[in-house]
């Protein structure tokens, strides 16, 4: 008789385990095809909520807005509301930051269309690069989600979490891990609402009105970018880095064109900027946003900033490997 | 040949040193007058302040340094400022190199064990303090943000970091 009840126990036991267990068996590829579910769902579908950005000790609360209409154009808003005013407005490939304390506008016009369409290939450096797990399942703002571990195979890059809705894929927390699995920063939606028509209102900006007088920094180059040889090379390109474009571009703010490369490992992406040395700034600095680190250093007359959602060595490897190879004469 | 002797004895007084330092720079064959002079020194006086190869690792190690290649404004300038740096680093290892001498004298152990505890010191990059952004980098992160696969997953979101409060306050 005991034995029979030392038995029962066990397949209790081993019946309450076993769908944790299924659950963290969860192949990468099944991790890979939640990550796109994400993105695509990010961009196709229709929401509006709270999130809780949380960077180092501080945490902030905005309202963002999605809406895609029938033409499958993208419309999108951010705002703060917590601390100054801020607001972020996205329409299609521009996107617009108001900061009217300072009374400032800065117009950042984005390439053609370059996603979803190009996520598939990104991800592509996402296996290579990291141990995807598929989690257990969680609850975030009211919606059951599931949980998708991104573990980085080296140091040269951070671990990921995310939690996506479980019927649409869209994200509902993301979160970005040091070396020592210390958060870094999280986004959270604390109350979201998924769907619902397209409503042009919801999306329009507060402050594009009032912000006629403000000063706008954007660009004085009408071309925008192109894709060119910088001339620019890395001699030591960190592992899993692969370039993903490069390109001579204006820059709001900067009255010269810009070199800008990007290298990405299919989840966290490096860009290096190469401008004429300011002369204002010539120290190396490092600093760092959320996940972002930034450094800036200069080499001879040129001034390199990298910056990208990973550690600062990567991000410093980058900049101490840079070189300039010359651009190949025109043919 | 007679003032490199004095210049090593340490007789020589200021105006007189840049003369024999600026001679040292230009002609080789003093250069290694210098140093053979030096070798038979030590040799007299069983002394070996620095260790064998020294001068192939410290330049090996130079080699080992990133090098700077990047374009420059004039060619002229680019002259000129390869020309300082080696005439610089010329003076540093003769320097170093007398320093280094005229302490052994004194009290070698110690000061040879000083001696190798610096370059190791100031190698590393890595020691820049990491400070929260200032906002001065704004334009740079929201050109970033596009590119970014974690923009693609998370929408607008992430553009919170080129607008985040903290940085709002302490710069602009």
């Amino acid at each position: 008789m005991p034995f029979r009840i030392c038995r029962c126990l066990t397949v209790a036991i081993l019946g309450l385990a076993s769908p944790v267990l299924a659950a963290d068996a969860g192949t990468g590829q099944d991790g890979l095809t939640w990550l796109k579910k994400m993105a695509s769902a990010s961009h196709r579908l229709n929401y509006s909520g709270t999130f809780v950005y949380r960077h180092a000790s501080q945490s902030e609360t905005s309202r963002v807005v999605h809406y895609v209409n029938a033409a499958g154009g993208e419309f999108e808003r951010m705002e703060t509301l917590d601390g100054p005013a801020r607001e972020v407005i996205r329409t299609n490939d521009q996107v617009v930051c108001y900061l009217p304390e300072s009374k400032t506008v800065i117009i950042e016009k984005r390439g053609k269309r370059r996603f979803p369409a190009m996520l598939p290939d990104r991800l592509t450096g996402v296996p290579e690069n990291y141990v995807v797990r598929v989690g257990a399942m969680d609850r975030v703002a009211g919606y059951d989600c599931q949980v998708i571990v991104l573990e980085p195979k080296d140091k040269l890059r951070y671990g990921h979490q995310f939690c996506a809705e479980a019927s649409s894929g869209l994200p509902l927390h993301a979160r970005t891990f040091n070396e020592k699995k210390e958060p870094l920063e999280s986004f959270v939606f604390t109350e979201l609402t998924i769907g619902g028509s397209f409503n042009r209102d919801k999306v329009r900006s507060r402050y594009a009105a009032k912000s006629r007088d403000w000063k706008v920094d954007h660009s004085g180059f009408p071309t925008g970018e192109v894709a060119a040889d910088t001339g620019w090379v890395l001699t030591q390109r960190p592992t899993g880095f692969k370039k993903l474009t490069e390109l001579k571009r204006s820059i709001a703010g900067r009255t010269v064109m810009v070199s800008h490369i990007v290298y990405s490992d299919g989840l966290a992406a490096v860009s290096v900027f190469i401008e004429p040395l300011p002369k204002s700034r010539t120290a190396k600095s490092l600093s760092h946003q959320g996940a972002v680190n930034i450094y800036t250093r200069p080499i001879a007359d040129h001034l390199v900033t990298v910056l990208g959602e990973a550690p600062a060595a990567t991000v410093m490897q980058f900049a101490n490997s840079l070189e300039f190879r010359g651009i190949a004469p025109p043919r | 040949m007679d003032k490199i002797s004095e210049l090593m004895d340490g007789e020589l007084d200021e105006p007189q040193l840049r003369q024999q330092f600026t001679r040292l720079k230009q002609e080789g064959d003093l250069v290694r007058c210098w140093q053979t002079f030096h070798l038979i020194g030590d040799a007299l006086r069983g002394e070996h302040p620095l260790s064998p190869d020294f001068d192939r690792r410290l330049t090996e190690r130079l080699a080992g340094e990133p090098t700077v290649i990047a374009p420059r404004r004039s060619m002229v300038k680019r002259v000129t400022t390869y020309a300082l740096s080696a005439a610089a680093s010329l003076s540093a290892i003769a320097l170093v190199g007398w320093v280094a001498f005229s302490d052994n004298l004194l009290a070698p152990q110690a000061e040879l064990a000083k001696a190798s505890v610096t370059p190791s010191a100031s190698a590393p990059q890595a020691q820049l303090a990491s400070v929260p952004s200032n906002g001065t980098m704004n334009e740079y992160l929201i050109a970033h943000q596009e590119f970014s696969p974690s923009t693609t997953i998370q929408g607008l979101a992430p553009y919170i970091r080129s607008v985040s409060s903290a940085q709002h306050v302490q710069g602009r």
